[in-house]
């Protein structure tokens, strides 16, 4: 018995595709049985992200169980065989495969760690859902750990890779926690709004917009849970924030330095981040020279993300040889051999009659 | 069997701060080991203190170099009191080579010329509380130096808007003032517990000691007061507290 992994990612296929081939979460137990009714499949776990849909399979013989689940996601989701090209990759490959999806090396923003929590509660549900043994299990582990290794002992998740997530790693940099962080947001454009919501995402606590336009103020406030201010009384909650995010499209700036000259007395010693994501700027380039403030613009912002990227590209043989090293030193646990009389038991659930302790080999 | 102690403490400062450089350079995080050596290098620390006190008979702050030790000693026993804000890249990058360079002091001269055992004629409590009380607030005002060394270079990269490698190691700015202001508060209660301390003193303490721990107290309590109501940037206050500890030390030294 071997293991397959078959599906298409980001680089396969376009979201017209992966969209079409997305497994609702509700019917994803459902899905699973059928998977495993389908013969010679006899363990599935299903991966269904926004950026991949792929099932992983355990089967004596994995080419034939590739082709039928084919055969079963062409009927399921109404397409032809050949309107999908799906990658498959068998035993060895297809842990190794498993391996990069966990430590983020598969993805389109290299390194990031959400895909992790993805494969773990897709593996949760498979096994819940009763279809998951041995192999699966063991394979689905040796994952975890491996993820965990590689993000533990590489640079691969470090250095910011988009504007947004530049912008709240500087964050980070200046107030560790963003879980007392306030916000301001002059301007209601797009930039500040995912900005924004990349700080509350990491726990920003109240977030406040000011617009010429207060009705636009409004409406963006009220889809980020956040208020708006007048546009004439902005400059007051300079005293009170701790982020200000500007992406106005005013032809002079918005922000200057002498405001904040006057609102940094009564921050008492709290440092303040301002982002200019405006074209042409919206804040003082003379604000950066005031002690405690740090202002970053859209150039900054860009570089950094960029370096962040060329970071993580660089990591990615660090990250495949941390792998390998595992894999030569452990070995693919789901690729051993069982013997017949422990899968016997397994599959009956009663206990074996050996001692339990005969060694698994890898092959 | 004191200076065993000291010279396997002083090895475990090294070996740390060496493991700390090399896994910074190869961007390794540097934690846990680092903090292995950082606790055996306090352990053999304290032993070494006990030997000393044994042998005097009192605090073990009898000649430059047990002062140096239980200096570092106190840097040291500081950071694990106040940990969560400077972890480890304070103490093994940063700390460590300062507790490193007093304890290889203090190692030549008692391996070279070791005064030995010096028990007081009388035994003064209130001298003992003084010189240790002291002492300790030089460790909380040695710390309050390093964290002000890292904030300036941490607001430096982040003023430059290119933060690089060393930025992401370092702690946030505001965990480093927050600890700054703490270190400093701390430092400034144990002084004065130091220096209320030698108002009983049997014997009076020279002018020039009176002076120079006077003039320490005042300096550090004059920047705790600006602070508490001007509020200054952090910046200012780190600067301060990087003078006042240098003159902290050329104190030290006249004393």
């Amino acid at each position: 018995m071997s293991i397959f992994c078959l599906g298409v990612n980001h680089k396969t296929a376009p979201v017209e595709i992966r969209e079409r081939l997305a497994f609702s979460e509700n019917t994803l137990p459902e899905n699973l049985r059928e998977i495993c009714e389908i013969a010679l499949v006899d363990e599935a776990v299903v991966l269904s992200t926004c950026n991949r849909v792929e099932i992983y399979g355990a089967s004596e013989n994995t080419q034939k169980a590739s082709d039928s689940v084919v055969k079963y996601l062409a009927k399921h989701f109404n397409i032809q065989e050949d309107q999908v090209e799906f990658y498959s990759h068998h035993a060895e490959a297809a842990a190794h495969h498993l391996f990069e999806v966990a430590s983020g090396l598969d993805s389109m923003v290299l390194g990031e760690t959400e895909i992790f929590g993805q494969v773990k509660k897709s593996y949760a549900l498979a096994q819940s859902s009763g279809v998951t043994r041995r192999r699966l299990n063991k394979l689905f582990q040796q994952s975890f750990t491996i993820g965990k290794l590689v993000r533990s002992n590489t640079q691969i998740q470090q250095g910011s890779t988009s504007v947004g997530a530049a912008a709240v790693d500087l964050a980070e940099t200046i107030f560790g926690d963003l879980k007392d962080c306030n916000v301001l947001i002059v301007g209601a454009g797009e930039m500040s709004r995912t900005t924004a919501q990349s700080l509350q995402s990491r726990g920003a606590s109240s977030i406040t917009v000011t617009n010429r336009s207060y009705e636009n103020a409004l409406a963006l406030a009220s889809e980020l849970n956040g208020d708006a201010v007048e546009f004439e009384n902005w400059e007051n909650e300079l005293a009170r924030v701790d982020i200000v995010i500007s992406s106005t499209s005013a032809p002079g700036s918005v922000v200057k330095a002498d405001m904040v000259e006057r609102a940094m007395p009564k921050r008492r010693g709290h440092s303040l981040l301002l982002i200019d994501i405006a074209v042409p700027r919206d804040i003082e380039e003379e604000v950066n020279e005031i002690d405690n403030a740090y202002l970053y613009n859209i150039d900054n912002l860009q570089q950094l993300a960029e370096e962040g990227r060329a970071r993580r590209l660089k990591q990615i043989k660090i990250c495949q040889e941390v792998i390998r090293n595992f894999l030569s030193e452990k070995g693919i646990e789901a690729l051993a051999e069982i013997p017949t009389r422990i899968q016997d038991s397994m599959e009956s659930g009663k206990p074996s009659t050996s001692s339990g302790s005969e060694p698994l080999t890898n092959p | 069997m004191g200076l065993i102690f000291l010279i396997i403490s002083t090895a475990c400062f090294l070996i740390g701060f060496c493991v700390s450089v090399a896994l910074y350079r190869a961007g390794r995080r540097t934690a846990g080991l680092n903090m292995a050596f950082i606790a055996i290098g306090f352990v053999f620390q304290c032993l070494f203190l006990w030997k000393r006190s044994e042998l005097h008979g009192r605090c073990p702050i009898t000649s430059g170099s047990e002062i140096l030790v239980f200096i570092s000693w106190s840097i040291v026993i500081m950071y694990f009191v106040l940990g969560r804000a400077f972890r480890l890249s304070l103490l093994g990058v940063f700390t460590g080579p300062i507790v490193l360079f007093f304890q290889a002091i203090a190692l030549t001269f008692l391996a070279t010329n070791d005064p030995g055992a010096r028990p007081a004629e009388t035994l003064d409590p209130w001298l003992e509380m003084h010189a240790s009380m002291s002492l300790l607030a030089y460790g909380a005002f040695a710390l309050a130096a390093i964290a002000s060394i890292m904030y300036l270079l941490q607001n430096r990269q982040l003023k430059s808007r290119h933060p690089g490698r060393l930025s992401r190691r370092l702690p946030p700015v505001k965990y480093l003032a927050d600890a700054l202001i703490r270190l400093l508060i701390i430092g400034q209660l144990l002084m004065t517990i130091g220096v209320v301390s030698a108002f009983f003193m049997e014997k009076t303490p020279s002018s020039l000691h009176m002076a120079a721990s006077g003039g320490v107290w005042l300096l550090y309590g004059a920047i705790l007061t600006y602070q508490l109501f001007r509020r200054q940037a952090p910046r200012a206050l780190a600067r301060c507290a990087i003078v006042a500890f240098s003159f902290a030390v050329v104190t030290l030294l006249l004393i």
